[in-house]
């Protein structure tokens, strides 16, 4: 196996953490990080109530590859490489619905919700047994697991299964699904946007805790200026390295959350249903768990590219690269099934408030991104990024450190320097 | 002779053209202006059907009630507002003005394109706006607007950062 270098400085004895620039600008980094990331990496595909009944689909891109996730007719969930065995067109090429068989738009070959090769025209001009030789049905993507209602592919035939890749983040998922007592769903309407920079920068950005102050001030303000939309909890908590590169920080904040922390703008009506919220919380998991999932605010990557975050509403936010200054990013927002129309209403409209390409924060965390895209183009002289921030704290690091980026980075270098199957740069 | 329908198209195209003007030379308190004390400013995405959507139920770009949108005009004068900072260049195309009566309402539909440019990089928004229109005093103002786009999704872009 050949090792490379990515250059990263690791080094704890001097409190130094630096990031050389040249991993978010340099091609054969990209393609290194699709063969030893991407390609192995257990990667978000979507959430089962994106497919609430038989025959159900969505497609969607997953590191580069176009997806068909589908539910068959036995309510069995499936995830098919979308396209054709025959000459490789894109089979399904809608982008979400109910049917129970794909027809190929070329030569009209037809598929079962599970792949299955259904109808093959002209099928006198091939010999016995073609129609259900393995090669001719739509190909499976390697794996597919759950946890909880969270479903991930991973493209390597190998490896670990997804709860012992989660670690640590594992019950985070879980504690997000606990804000419903009967199913978390994804609401319709999805953020498709991108941004002119590199992926990571993404990652790093989704559970900055450093940045808020200065880049996110006007959206601060307008928490008070706008009428009551801000309590006076402090912005406090700590970073968790929840193993394999996965981290969060989870901290207070003076933002109103629809589960069950109240702020004045919504008035007392809003309170008394808050306090309802709050209470069947702490009768069904108990009042330190449901103080956690009322009170605290959680921005989680799960290493390498899925970030939930239980904020103002919950966020789920998957992205690729397509070229190292380059990522498409794909957003939704989840939210408790049983929740009231009120409930719903004040959770999109926090939502919007803050996060995705029309919010009052989002924008900035684009333009902070590309403009450090920009900035790399000094990278020959300027070498590296510094993410040391809280290194010479001995007690826990706090939500506004860079610990959780380290977490993120070290796993990075693991992956990327131990990549067998990538030729030196 | 000029009929009423096409004098009221005329001046609610004077409206949005008014409208377009004020938003690409940065004038926002008075494009603000223009709207009624309960407006609404609604983007939807782009896998829905912007048209009928509801920003109750699915999830929007923008959502914004009057208090939102007067907020959005406040962050938008700001140096913190980083995305806009310095401001990008700006302009609204407005053209296919179609305009029915609705009891006291005037409905309006419009396509729009809309050009932000910044930096080295040139972003198109293409779309249709419906806008709601009352009359106020004599003059025309406008009660909401959805900007619906007519995007597969809003890429290359990454933002909307400025008001469609």
């Amino acid at each position: 196996m050949e090792r490379i270098t990515t250059g990263i400085i690791d080094d704890p004895a001097s409190n130094r953490f630096l990031v050389p620039r040249r991993v978010f600008t340099d091609r054969a980094v990209f393609e290194r990080e699709y063969a030893a990331i991407f390609d192995t990496c257990w990667l978000y595909l979507g959430h089962a109530s994106e497919l609430p009944a038989p025959g159900s689909f969505v497609t969607r891109k997953v590191a580069r590859r176009p997806i068909l996730f589908t539910r068959d007719r036995d309510g069995e969930f499936h995830a098919l490489f979308n396209a054709c065995p025959h000459r490789g067109a894109t089979v399904c090429r809608e982008r979400s619905g109910k049917s129970p068989a794909f027809m190929c738009l070329y030569h009209g070959w037809t598929f079962g919700s599970d792949g299955h090769l259904k109808t093959l025209p002209g099928s006198s001009g091939y010999p016995e047994g073609f129609k259900t030789d393995p090669q001719k049905q739509m190909v499976h993507v390697p794996r597919m697991e759950r946890f909880g209602d969270f479903f991930f592919i991973s493209f390597a035939r190998d490896g670990e299964d997804l709860a012992t890749y989660l670690a640590g983040a594992g019950d985070y998922l879980k504690l997000v699904s606990e804000h419903s007592a009967s199913g978390m769903q994804i609401v319709g309407g999805t953020q498709e946007y991108a941004i002119r920079g590199n992926w990571k920068l993404l990652s790093e950005n989704s559970f900055d805790g450093y940045h808020a102050a200065c880049n996110h001030s006007t959206y601060l303000e307008y928490l008070k200026s706008a009428n009551g939309a801000l309590s006076a909890t402090p912005l406090a908590g700590e970073a968790f390295d929840l193993g394999n590169g996965h981290a969060v920080v989870e901290y207070s904040a003076p933002w109103g959350r629809p589960i069950a922390s109240w702020v004045p703008l919504w008035g007392e009506e809003g309170k008394a249903e808050i306090d309802g919220v709050y209470a069947e919380l702490v009768s069904r998991v108990g009042a330190p768990r449901a103080d956690r999932i009322a009170r605290k605010n959680r921005n989680m990557v799960i290493f390498p590219n899925l970030v939930v975050n239980d904020i103002m509403a919950i966020t789920v936010r998957t992205y690729f690269p397509t070229a190292p200054d380059y990522m498409e990013i794909n957003a939704w927002a989840l939210a408790p099934r049983e929740e009231s129309e009120w409930r719903r209403k004040y959770r999109l409209y926090n939502f919007t408030e803050f996060l995705g390409p029309g919010g009052f924060a989002t924008p900035d965390d684009v333009e902070a991104i590309e403009k450090c895209q920009q900035g790399y183009a000094t990278a020959g002289d300027a070498l590296y990024n510094d993410i040391s921030k809280g290194m010479i704290r001995s007690d826990a690091p706090s939500f506004d450190d860079e610990a959780q980026m380290r977490c993120f980075w070290r796993e990075w270098d693991r992956r990327v320097t131990a990549a067998k199957v990538m030729a030196d740069a | 002779m000029i009929d009423d329908t096409l004098m009221l198209r005329l001046r609610v195209e004077d409206l949005l053209f008014e409208e377009a003007d004020l938003l690409d030379s940065w004038r926002l308190k008075e494009w603000l202006a223009l709207y009624t004390e309960d407006a609404w400013y609604h983007v939807p995405p782009s896998d829905v059907d912007g048209d009928t959507a509801d920003p109750d139920t699915s999830l929007f770009y923008i959502i914004d009630d009057a208090v939102r949108m007067r907020e959005r005009v406040s962050r938008l004068s700001k140096i913190g507002a980083h995305s806009e900072h310095p401001r990008s260049k700006v302009r609204h195309i407005v053209s296919n003005v179609r305009v029915r009566r609705d009891g006291a309402v005037i409905r309006a539909r419009s396509s729009f394109i809309i050009y932000r440019s910044k930096d080295i990089t040139s972003d198109a928004f293409v779309g249709h706006y419906i806008h709601e229109i009352v009359e106020r005093d004599g003059a025309l103002r406008i009660a909401g607007k959805k900007c619906v786009l007519d995007m597969e999704a809003l890429r290359p872009h990454a933002r909307i950062s400025i008001i469609l």
